[in-house]
């Protein structure tokens, strides 16, 4: 069948044209197949990797329409089938050498950053003993990581901040995390770094992620596991990533974590998210107090609610039972460094 | 100036393998690769790790070495065998402490399931993802160690002063340019050359580089006309379904729905020997019991439980490229030439006849599979033999320390070698002549070879060594220029067609993967011994070594 | 489209939004639809919790869905994209997780909350009325015309992705919004970054990070040509209303782009009023002009006719 591509070329990263090829391919082509026969049969200058072409050693993720996939696991023929012609480009996030190939080494170092290796020391004659199902809700999907850079092209933090750890490597770093044979005390620094400025708490939850990953890896799960495990070991006093100067002494609170804690208090404290604790708790009090334009035109628009009539459901009381049978569940179900059983995650 | 005391040319499980362990010997090592380490081939393996855990059940190093010198045809050299199967536990045991994540019994214990012709279930796996899972834990070590790696350097020739490796001759293939890479020891773990087969397993990547380098710089290689050929293979683009599938109960049928394997293999069924069950395969396809052109691997009868749980891989596989619902329907499937049982002549240290040059991996040949490799055995040598390979290499390298340096000379040398296949104005692309060499290959030199089908194949690979030395490209320019290393991997592939097809005619025997329609028998009397193939002036000369016999006389092989 | 729903408005709707409340009652009368209350609410988690004590949110939402099937309605209504994922997530897992669902039921008995037996589903205002029966429904009602008007629609993140939980339309190229603007006889805005997030969830933990992305919608959208931005989230509205002025030292310019909650463009085109829909909630006021394309009386003239 006729396949029809617009590929952004460019020499050197710098400048880009848009071209126009068409090729005649298998039924059974793929984005990778289309490529290669317009490397082969129209211009030989056209850059690209790729390697496994069975979507396992990541090599050749790449935009479609602005969206990162795995050109070796993109069929054409349901393009073909609705007359598309697709725009392929470079990922996101990352510099461009050439055509469709970026420059890894930002990602890389990102991976290299979380310390991708089991820190355990302490090993017995023969294997750890491994609880299966424990490492598969931990670790199962985190291990199926491919290193492709589709999640890191879309992320939205990344895009504001390059300096954000990012999706794969906080998966790489649950990976480790969640594993059974870390212990406690590498768990509880590994958190700690995870817990800095461009860790966990500045994912922004859009779930590009989630959504653009071939291998159903779901970083952003992994970055939710991460988050229950910093709370586990302790929020607030153990991880600081800005210190609130202006807060008590002693209150070394991550924003992140302290944010979350107003929703969790809520819940059973009334029903509804107290907002007016919400802001003043996650940057503290004074930084909230000096924020006085803002604060200002939210009171004009009326967007203050009155913080002596708080939301008070009916039967909060049940919710009140409910979290302090949980935690008390929790304490009872510990498992070494792991999440709770019930942990969500979105695979289907 | 770029020197080291060990160099590794490629960053599979065996490259990774072998730089950690000089790096731990206190080698200054670095790895050379054209690929960025977890794009390497080691990392598409699905089905398992061999080793004699007795997880399972009952097990022991020396039943795994009878299997697999049985396995080997008999060819294998049996004092390497027994060296593999006995450090493998231990070898298996340290990459479950490096941080491997081995799917469990219920216990906790490392799960083993059974492969082809095992006597016991051994094969150590991953969900049906164990490559990946390795490749990742070697990696981590990598970083672990700080062991730094020329990523996305092309090796073209080894540099040799004096007899003597001293180091590779590479093209940075993101900036441009020939750079000269010293060592005291070079280790080769290029891997394998599946792409100059139509229907291969293999990626892209695997073009035989390093073997070739090899046997140019008059290394010899050995066994060469040993090409397995995997039973399980999708037709629309070779991708690989697991051995595991049939490890886990799936069945092989033909076009009347009958399990042909109780032919073959009355006892081991689907489990057979992996040239058994691809030859099986071969003649239900070309004696017209076949579904157009493959055999059909049926799962449907696991259920949708055991598929999710040990085979998930394999389901997407099937349904991106086969378009198929294992749980729904069997699996289309044809054998595709998947691992290479020749190699760089090595010995059980990884040391090849010339000083300063190692090699380990697919890309060597030791041997420890001989004739016909086991399933699982593949990832097990990279490890152990990459382990001893790297460890003989650090420790002579940091006793030693007098290797010499690549040439100036030597870099000129290649680099107007680069410059003269930029300046090639008349020929063929270079995706003409390999898409002609690996149809040949697929229908002259596969699973069912004769005498009139080799010498014509033989022939082609001439003819297309000529063309192969004016092949054009589109890009002359420096940046990224993938055009460029397509001319490289192309002689790579020619030269090694040449070897192999040379030594598949010259040997008139059938023997595990080797199957002559001529001479259907296995014959020891004349055929019990390695075939050598050297570089004289560009072509292939042949010679032979005897195979080392210690426990296990030849038998008779049947399943 | 249904006749009734349980209606769960979530936090931001009750306190802070409330304007998206009190227009999605008024449309919803309008379209004959009746919203039950549930009893006793809290709130669904949002991301922080899911995150940070994930039992927690599974068991705050299974009660949530308890209630609902208790007062025997089959169908959640929700007016914000968070808690949409939220409870469509938790309902997902109790779904299709007996074990969870027994142990998460007995907890729930234990405390005297109303159990779950996974008859619920939930579904977004925006899912309601933007195609099959739901849409004619709207077209029926909205009998003021908003012409002249350009929309620009802001989908967020949460009503798209992940689309195995939502699945509702193609989450790089949705339509929902689109079609209801011109249900409306406004005229639709294409712009990059509508599917994009706005940085809601980490605008008090990582404002600057946040701001680069909230900054990307409203400049997009101006630099378009539109006058005001519609969004299904209260989250978004928030920050794209609220963080306004913070966005525009970030851009170097004024943008004025007033935010519609999309009950409220909807409410407009159904001829509710403003002691309804509640504009002046804004932070971002909307223009005379733009008001009143908004609020001209049914059937009065456009200019230009």
């Amino acid at each position: 069948m006729e396949v029809t591509l617009k590929i952004r070329r460019s020499p050197d990263g710098a400048s880009h044209t848009t071209e126009t090829y068409t090729v005649d391919v298998a039924e059974t082509a793929t984005l990778l197949d289309a490529l290669d026969a317009v490397k082969d049969k129209r211009d030989g200058t056209l850059a690209y990797r790729k390697s496994c072409r069975m979507a396992v050693c990541g090599s050749c993720g790449m935009r479609m329409d602005g969206g990162a996939v795995l050109a070796c696991k993109t069929a054409m023929k349901p393009l073909v089938e609705q007359g598309h012609v697709p725009v392929i480009s470079p990922m996101g996030n990352l510099p461009v050498i050439k055509d469709l190939v970026v420059d890894m080494e930002p990602f890389w170092a990102k991976i290299r950053a979380v310390k991708p290796f089991l820190q355990t020391e302490e090993h017995p004659d023969k294997e750890h003993l491994v609880e299966m199902p424990v490492q598969n809700a931990n670790i199962g999907k985190e291990a199926l990581c491919i290193m492709c850079g589709c999640c890191v092209s879309e992320c939205n933090s990344m895009e504001s901040d390059p300096d954000f750890l990012g999706p794969a490597a906080l998966a790489k770093a649950q990976r480790f995390v969640g594993d059974q044979r870390e212990s406690d005390d590498d768990r509880r620094a590994r958190l700690k770094d995870l817990n800095g400025a461009h860790g966990i708490w500045e994912c922004t939850r859009c779930y590009f992620c989630n959504q653009r990953c071939p291998k159903g890896v779901d970083p952003r799960d992994a970055i939710a596991k991460l988050g229950a495990q910093s709370f586990r070991f302790g929020s607030g006093s153990e991880f600081g990533a800005k210190t609130n100067m202006f807060a008590p002494v002693g209150t070394i609170v991550e924003p992140g974590v302290a944010h979350a804690q107003v929703f969790v208090d809520s819940t059973h404290r009334g029903g509804f998210l107290d907002e007016t604790q919400l802001v003043p708790k996650t940057i503290g009090p004074l930084a909230a107090a000096l924020d006085v334009p803002f604060a200002l035109r939210l009171a004009r628009a009326g967007k203050v609610p009155n913080p002596l009539h708080k939301h008070k459901a009916k039967n909060n009381d049940e919710v009140k039972r409910l979290w302090k049978l949980l935690e008390r569940q929790a304490r009872e179900h510990d498992q070494l460094g792991t999440n709770h059983p019930s942990l969500i995650d979105s695979h289907d | 100036m770029l020197r080291h005391d060990v160099v590794v040319v490629g960053a599979g499980l065996a490259g990774m393998r072998a730089a950690i362990e000089a790096k731990r010997a206190g080698a200054d090592v670095a790895i050379v690769s054209k690929l960025h380490p977890t794009r390497s081939h080691s990392g598409s393996a699905e089905g398992g790790i061999n080793a004699a855990l007795g997880n399972a059940s009952e097990d022991s190093p020396e039943i795994h070495t009878f299997d697999t010198v049985k396995g080997s045809d008999y060819l294998g050299d049996q004092d390497a065998i027994e060296i593999m199967c006995t450090e493998a536990p231990g070898d298996i045991y340290e990459l479950e402490h490096m941080g491997a994540v081995f799917s469990r019994f219920a216990d906790g214990r490392i799960a083993q399931r059974p492969f082809g012709a095992a006597g016991s279930p051994r094969t150590v796996y991953s969900a049906d993802i164990t490559g990946h899972v390795l490749i990742h834990v070697l990696y981590e070590q990598l970083v672990k160690y700080e062991v730094p790696v020329y990523e996305e350097f092309f090796a073209i020739d080894l540099a040799i002063d004096g007899g003597r490796c001293v180091g590779v001759l590479a093209w940075d293939i993101v900036g441009g340019g020939v750079h000269g890479i010293s060592a005291h020891n070079t280790i080769l773990a290029t891997g394998g050359v599946g792409r100059m087969y139509y229907g291969t397993t293999n990626a892209y990547a695997c073009t035989g580089d390093g073997m070739s380098m090899a046997w140019r710089a008059g290394v010899p290689l050995k066994d060469m006309e040993f090409m397995q050929f995997h039973p399980t293979t999708l037709k629309s683009n070779g991708v690989l379904i697991t051995e595991g599938c049939r490890g886990e109960g799936g069945y092989l049928r033909n076009a009347s729905g009958e399990r042909f394997m109780a032919e073959a293999a009355p006892n081991a069924m689907e489990l057979a020997s992996r040239d058994v069950v691809a030859r099986a395969e071969s003649k239900e396809i070309e004696e017209g019991r076949g579904v157009d052109g493959c055999v059909l691997l049926d799962l449907t009868h696991l259920g949708a439980k055991k598929i999710h749980a040990r085979l998930p891989g394999s389901r997407e596989l099937a349904m991106d490229y086969a378009g198929v619902d294992p749980i729904l329907e069997p699996i289309p499937v044809r054998p595709g030439a998947h691992y290479h049982m020749g190699g760089v002549d090595a010995d059980v240290d990884g040391r090849t006849l010339m000083p300063g040059l190692y090699a380990a991996g697919e890309c060597a040949c030791v041997s420890v599979h001989g004739a016909n490799r086991l399933g699982g055995n593949s990832l097990m040598e990279t490890i152990t033999f990459g382990r001893r390979a790297g460890s003989h290499a650090g420790h002579d390298a940091i006793e030693h320390r007098n290797g010499g340096l690549v040439a100036d000379s030597a870099v000129r040398d290649v680099d107007a070698r680069v410059r003269a296949i930029f300046a090639r104005s008349s020929g063929q692309r270079p995706w003409q002549v390999r898409e002609e060499l690996a149809t040949v290959m697929y229908d002259y030199a596969g699973i069912f070879r004769t005498q009139e089908r080799l010498e014509h194949c033989l022939g082609t690979i001439g003819e297309l060594r000529e063309r192969g030395t004016s092949v054009v490209v589109d890009d002359s320019g420096d940046r990224f220029n993938t055009d460029l290393l397509s001319v490289f991997e192309l002689e790579s592939m020619l030269e090694m067609a040449d070897c192999l097809v040379t030594g598949a005619l010259a040997r008139q025997e059938s023997r595990g993967a080797h199957t002559r329609l001529d001479f259907r028998e296995r014959d020891d009397e004349r055929w019990m011994k390695h075939t050598l193939a050297w570089c004289d002036g560009g072509k292939v000369r042949l010679d032979y070594k005897p195979v080392t016999i210690t426990r296990f006389e030849p038998m008779a092989r049947s399943y | 489209m249904q006749d009734r729903y349980a209606y769960y408005p979530g936090c931001l709707a009750s306190l802070s939004q409330k304007e998206l409340d009190s227009s999605t009652r008024a449309v919803c009368a309008k379209l004959g639809v009746e919203l039950v209350e549930l009893e006793s609410m809290t709130c669904c988690g949002a991301g922080d919790i899911h995150e940070a004590k994930p039992d927690y949110y599974l068991h705050l939402n299974a009660r949530i869905l308890g209630q609902a099937e208790a007062l025997g309605i089959p169908t959640i209504l929700t007016i914000c994209n968070v808690c949409t994922l939220n409870l469509r997530q938790a309902n997902k897992k109790l779904q299709q997780d007996g074990d969870e669902l027994a142990r998460v039921n007995e907890n729930l008995a234990e405390v005297g909350a109303a159990t779950y037996s996974g008859g619920v589903d939930v579904r977004h205002l925006l899912w309601e009325v933007s195609e099959g029966d739901g849409y004619e429904r709207f077209k029926e009602i909205a009998v003021r015309s908003l012409e002249g008007l350009k929309v620009a629609p802001f989908y967020g993140c949460q009503i798209l992705r992940p689309s195995k939980l939502l699945g509702f339309e193609n989450p790089d190229q949705p339509q929902s919004l689109e079609r209801l603007i011109e249900a409306c006889g406004a005229e639709a805005i294409d712009y990059p970054a509508k599917v994009k997030c706005c940085g809601f969830p980490i605008v008090l933990a990582r404002e600057d990070v946040a701001l680069g992305m909230t900054v990307q919608p409203l400049e997009q959208a101006r630099d378009a040509g539109a006058d005001v931005i519609v969004t299904p989230c209260p989250l978004c509205h928030l920050s794209l209303d609220a963080w306004q002025q913070k966005a525009e030292k970030v851009a170097g310019r004024a943008l004025n782009v007033p935010i519609l909650h999309l009950a409220q463009l909807l409410g407009a085109a159904a001829g509710i009023r403003e002691d309804e829909l509640k504009f002046k909630r804004h932070v971002v006021r909307l223009s005379r002009e733009v008001q009143d394309k908004l609020l001209r009386p049914e059937g009065a003239a456009v200019a230009g006719d």
